[in-house]
C-alpha cells in the first residue's frame, strides 16, 4: 500500500513558479524573433526559437496519471485495449510480435481464490528505467509525466524492453502500413503506451479510460495527479491505492485499487 | 611510357562518357508538384529550401517539448498536398509521381518519413476537397506573404 510518487513526487516539479525562469525564456524568445537571417532569396537562417511556440514548459505542475479499479474493472471485457488497438492503429490479433501497448491481467491468490483482472500499460515511472538505460536518449520523460519513445532517435536496441519491470515496451518487427495519423510507428523502434498524449493535449482522455467509462465499468479514472481539485487526485487521496511493484522505487504514475 | 598511353586511354574513355552522360540527362523526368488548395506556411522559395530543416526542428518540438501548436507539421504538409484517384481514394504522397516521391526522385534523397508517419489524411475531407478550416488555418499568415524573405517570425 505504499505509494512512492507521495514522496518522490517533488523532482519533476520544475518549471512551477519560476519567475526569474519565465523572464529569460521570453527574452530568449526575443532574441531568437530577430534572428532570422535572410542569406538570398529562399535561403534563410532559421533561429531555432522561432519555430518553437508554446515550448515553455509548464506554469503549474502538471503530472499525468491514471487511477485502475480493479474492484470495477470486469473479468473477460476487453474495451480499453480494443479501444487502444483502434485509437493507434494496432492489430487486434494477439500474434507473437504484434504490440501490446496495453493488456488484461488477472491475478489469484491459489490460498484463497481471491482473483481480480485489470489492465497494466505502461506505468509512465518518474525513475523509468527505460529512460535509465536508453542509450540514445530516445525514451525519455516528458515535463508532464508522460514516457514516450522519440521514435526519431530510437535504434532499436531494445534494452527498454528489458529493462522494463511491467514489460511494457514493445518492437517493431515488421513494416507497417496504415498507420494513425497521430501514432507514427515503424520497424525497427521500440514503443509504448504514449497515455494517447494527443487526445490529453486536446483535453481528452485517453482512449482507453475514454471506452471504460463507455462500457459502463467507470475502473479508470484519469487526470493531473498534482492538482488537488483533479478528480484522480481527491479519489487517491480517499481510497486505499497502491502501484504495481512499488518496491522498485520508480514512482509509477498509474494507481491501482483493490489488487 | 606505357602507364601514360593508359592514362590518356582511361581519360579519354571518361571524356566520351560523359559526353553519353550529358545526352541523357534528359532521362530523370521532372518533378510534378501538384498545386495544393490554399496557401502554404511558407513561400514556395523557402519550402524548397528549409522544409527538411523545418521538420527536423519541429519534430524535436512536437515530441519532446510537447509544442503542437505549430505550423509546421507533417500531417498538415500531407492533408494539403494528398491527391485522389478518380474514384476519390488517397494517393499516398510518398508513392511514385506523388507530391513527395516525385521531387525525392528527381534529387535521389531516400525519403523516409513514411516509413513510420502516415502518408494519407486521416480526415476524408482533406486535400483538395478541403475549403476547408484546415487550410484557411495554416496557411501563411499575411505578414509573411507581403515580405517574401522573411523567416517564420512573424507566425501568429
Amino acid at each position: 500500500m505504499s505509494d512512492r510518487s507521495q514522496t518522490t513526487g517533488s523532482l519533476d516539479e520544475e518549471g512551477g513558479g519560476q519567475e526569474p525562469d519565465a523572464l529569460r525564456r521570453k527574452l530568449l524568445k526575443l532574441a531568437g524573433a530577430a534572428v532570422a537571417l535572410t542569406l538570398a532569396p529562399g535561403v534563410t537562417v532559421l533561429a531555432r526559437d522561432l519555430v518553437v511556440k508554446g515550448s515553455g514548459g509548464h506554469k503549474t505542475p502538471v503530472r499525468y496519471g491514471l487511477l485502475i479499479d480493479a474492484n470495477a474493472c470486469k473479468s473477460g471485457c476487453e474495451s480499453c485495449v480494443r479501444a487502444c488497438q483502434d485509437y493507434n492503429g494496432l492489430s487486434h490479433d494477439p500474434g507473437p510480435d504484434n504490440a501490446q501497448w496495453i493488456r488484461k491481467v488477472t491475478i489469484v491468490n491459489p490460498k484463497t481464490g481471491f482473483s481480480r483482472s485489470f489492465p497494466v500499460m505502461c506505468q509512465h515511472c518518474e525513475n523509468a528505467a527505460c529512460v535509465d538505460v536508453c542509450p540514445t536518449g530516445a525514451s525519455f520523460r516528458r515535463p508532464d509525466g508522460i514516457v514516450l519513445v522519440d521514435k526519431h532517435r530510437c535504434i532499436g536496441c531494445r534494452y527498454c524492453l528489458m529493462a522494463c519491470p511491467y514489460k511494457a515496451r514493445s518492437f517493431v518487427a515488421r513494416n507497417v502500413s496504415d498507420q494513425k495519423p497521430w501514432a507514427p510507428r515503424g520497424k525497427g523502434t521500440a514503443e509504448g503506451c504514449t497515455m494517447c498524449v494527443e487526445r490529453v493535449e486536446a483535453g481528452k482522455p485517453p482512449a482507453c479510460v475514454a471506452a471504460c467509462n463507455r462500457a459502463g465499468h467507470k475502473a479508470m479514472v484519469f487526470g493531473n495527479l498534482h492538482d488537488p481539485k483533479s478528480a484522480i487526485a481527491l479519489r487517491l487521496s480517499e481510497v486505499a491505492t497502491t502501484t504495481i511493484r512499488a518496491d522498485l522505487g520508480l514512482g509509477p504514475s498509474v494507481h491501482y485499487r483493490g489488487i | 611510357m606505357r602507364i601514360r598511353a593508359g592514362l590518356w586511354a582511361v581519360l579519354a574513355v571518361a571524356v566520351a562518357l560523359s559526353g553519353v552522360w550529358a545526352a541523357h540527362r534528359g532521362r530523370v523526368a521532372l518533378p510534378v508538384v501538384a498545386r495544393a488548395p490554399g496557401h502554404c506556411v511558407l513561400n514556395t522559395a523557402q519550402m524548397r529550401r528549409t522544409h527538411m530543416m523545418l521538420l527536423r526542428t519541429v519534430r524535436e518540438d512536437i515530441v519532446r517539448r510537447d509544442a503542437r501548436d505549430t505550423r509546421f507539421r507533417l500531417t498538415h504538409c500531407v492533408a494539403c498536398h494528398v491527391q485522389r484517384t478518380a474514384s476519390g481514394r488517397f494517393i499516398p504522397v510518398n508513392a511514385p509521381g506523388q507530391f513527395c516521391a516525385s521531387c525525392h526522385a528527381y534529387v535521389g534523397v531516400r525519403l523516409d518519413c513514411f516509413d513510420c508517419h502516415a502518408a494519407v489524411p486521416h480526415h476524408a475531407g482533406a486535400g483538395q476537397a478541403a475549403g476547408s478550416a484546415l487550410v484557411a488555418a495554416f496557411r501563411m499568415p499575411r505578414a509573411l506573404r507581403a515580405s517574401k524573405g522573411a523567416g517564420p517570425g512573424g507566425g501568429p
